[in-house]
């Protein structure tokens, strides 16, 4: 049974606030999520998962949301994948028949073998790198989940094991960060900017500000939840407990456990299991929450959503509800910054050391 | 065949319903002299009808002291198996399955039965995850229960192959949770030629010094 997550629902009454647009979006997730999973329930591919991604992934779905889904191929080849990805499309559909997005058997169809073994290199795609870290941080599996918490747990295992500072600590500071894991979320962050600009061009400016504010929101939390999830397994624990959990460089699946339990939340959960521990951050969590839900709220209201996908690029500057909006972006990208450039955490050193220079 | 390996530990199977009256009535004649380690493999299917009867050919059986290896998903009548104690052993099951395959579904298996033993299926460990996460949290989960281990390739059609290069890696990532003193149970469909270079790669795999075989 899907619950709506809790942690960020739970931030919110520890500072007495009430989050009415996030705690909707979540509701709608948690039904969304649980009538797919019905709608699956007899699936029996164990090579397969039908994988939904996007805000219904995230916990913020909302009435005017697309399904975003994948069939997760982690088995032989089979050309019958074909047939059961026409047959999980019209499963989707009759959940929600206006919210199935437009993909083609290609564009939905991933399988692992590229996800884990091309990262990095030649090989990996715009497409394969979106796939891959989209897959870690906003999925969720619906029907069968063995496949994809299988290749979620191998990709981690990727950037782990390749990663020597990770385990050793880093030889100045000792930190345990997953370079490798954290260099590809900002090389994600920085793809879906310059693909901004990309679609922009190509698509001659139709949906620019609904774009624009999704990239200023929801793909920038996207990232800063990635950046934290990495910072936190460093953070999450003391002295004693990293030297037991990383024991002297042995690699241990205790590890890769760790970080896929991190990484497992939703990225506003990522960030408010953070932000709950530390009250000197309550009024900076309060800020990024306020801002979140002001922008979930514009995304609930259909006119206004309907006003900022028709909205041209030449006439947004003046345009009421962009500049509301794009002022909540501003408020969200300053509370993230004092989030990240906190001292007391010891996040401020770690921003500086791995996500600048 | 066994008799001619270097081997000390056998699992008797009776893998389908009608191979286990077959099974019980020849354990009198069988010379498993030379074998330290016996269980028996219970059969892995069987209607709801057959429980009653099954559950009882194996409990007159339960003076030899010899391990009842169980498919989960076959356990219905809760209070018949737990009459079997820890000679109940409970077996980690391959992804087609809708129970046992993971730590949180065998959980609650040993939860309805505290007394029972677990038998670590490697293969069906690492086909449900091949980052081998999932094996190292039932071993280090189940591990004051291990009673034996089962050892083979499961291939993605649920097939029981020898062991490859690959999964000879998986396995040692998590061989030393496995105490050399667990009798291991090779489960590899191989020619009888072949037996000796199995029990070889299973050596490798798990880095023990015993080797067994069934």
């Amino acid at each position: 049974m899907d619950q709506p997550s809790c942690t960020s629902l739970l931030l919110g009454k520890q500072l007495g606030k009430n989050w009415a647009n996030i705690e909707a979006a979540q509701k709608l997730s948690a039904q969304t999520l649980a009538k797919l999973r019905q709608a699956f329930s007899d699936a029996d591919s164990h090579d397969t998962s039908i994988v939904v991604y996007g805000s219904l992934a995230r916990g913020e779905f909302t009435t005017g949301s697309d399904i975003d889904w994948k069939l997760l191929v982690d088995g032989i080849a089979d050309p019958n994948h074909h047939a059961l990805f026409l047959d999980a499309e019209q499963r989707i559909k009759k959940v929600a028949p206006k919210a199935v997005g437009r993909e083609g058997t290609f564009e939905a169809l991933a399988s692992s073998h590229d996800l884990i073994h091309k990262i990095g290199g030649e090989d990996d795609t715009n497409r394969n790198l979106t796939r891959r870290l989209l897959l870690l941080l906003e999925s969720k599996p619906v029907g069968q989940t063995l496949a994809h918490e299988r290749v979620v747990k191998n990709i981690l295992k990727r950037y782990l094991l390749d990663d020597r500072s990770f385990w050793r600590g880093t030889t100045v500071h000792n930190h345990h960060i997953p370079h490798f894991l954290l260099n590809d979320l900002a090389r994600f962050w920085r793809t879906m900017a310059v693909d901004f600009a990309y679609k922009l061009r190509a698509r001659s400016g139709k949906g620019w500000a609904i774009r624009n504010l999704k990239l200023r929101l929801s793909r920038k939390l996207l990232y800063a939840a990635g950046l934290l999830a990495c910072f936190r397994c460093h953070l999450d624990f003391d002295s004693r407990e990293r030297r037991r959990i990383f024991r002297g460089g042995h690699r241990s699946p205790d590890v890769i456990e760790v970080v896929h339990g991190i990484f497992s939340a939703t990225p506003l959960d990522i960030l408010a299991s953070f932000l709950i521990k530390h009250d000197h951050l309550y009024r900076t969590a309060s800020k990024i929450f306020d801002a979140y839900d002001e922008f979930l709220g514009i995304l609930r209201d259909s006119k206004l959503r309907d006003h900022l996908e028709k909205l041209h690029e030449r006439v947004a500057d003046d345009d009421q509800t962009y500049k509301r909006a794009r002022n909540v972006s501003h408020d969200f990208r300053d509370a993230l910054l004092e989030l990240f450039f906190d001292k007391t955490t010891g996040l401020e050193k770690l921003t500086r050391l791995y996500g600048v220079f | 065949m066994m008799q001619r390996e270097p081997v000390n530990a056998v699992e008797l199977s009776a893998i389908r319903e009608s191979e286990l009256i077959p099974l019980i009535q020849s354990l009198d004649d069988l010379d498993l002299s030379k074998f330290e380690y016996v269980s028996i493999h219970a059969p892995s299917q069987f209607p709801p009808g057959s429980e009653a009867w099954i559950f009882q050919e194996l409990y007159k059986q339960l003076g030899r002291g010899w391990p009842f290896v169980i498919h989960p998903d076959t356990l219905r009548c809760d209070a018949d198996w737990q009459l079997l104690g820890n000679q109940l052993c409970i077996e980690n099951m391959d992804q087609r399955k809708p129970a046992g395959r993971t730590v949180r579904e065998l959980t609650a298996l040993f939860e309805r039965f505290p007394e029972a033993s677990f038998c670590f299926d490697i293969g069906h460990a690492r086909q449900v995850d091949t980052s081998m996460v999932e094996a190292y949290k039932m071993l280090k989960a189940f591990g004051p229960r291990l009673r034996q281990v089962h050892v083979s390739e499961v291939n993605s059609q649920n097939k029981h192959d020898p062991l490859s290069f690959i999964s000879i890696l998986d396995f040692q990532e998590v061989a030393s949770l496995i105490p050399a003193s667990v009798p291991v149970i090779i489960e590899s469909i191989v020619s009888g030629d072949e037996i000796r270079a199995e029990i070889n790669r299973v050596r490798k795999a798990l880095s023990v010094t015993t080797a067994t075989a069934d």
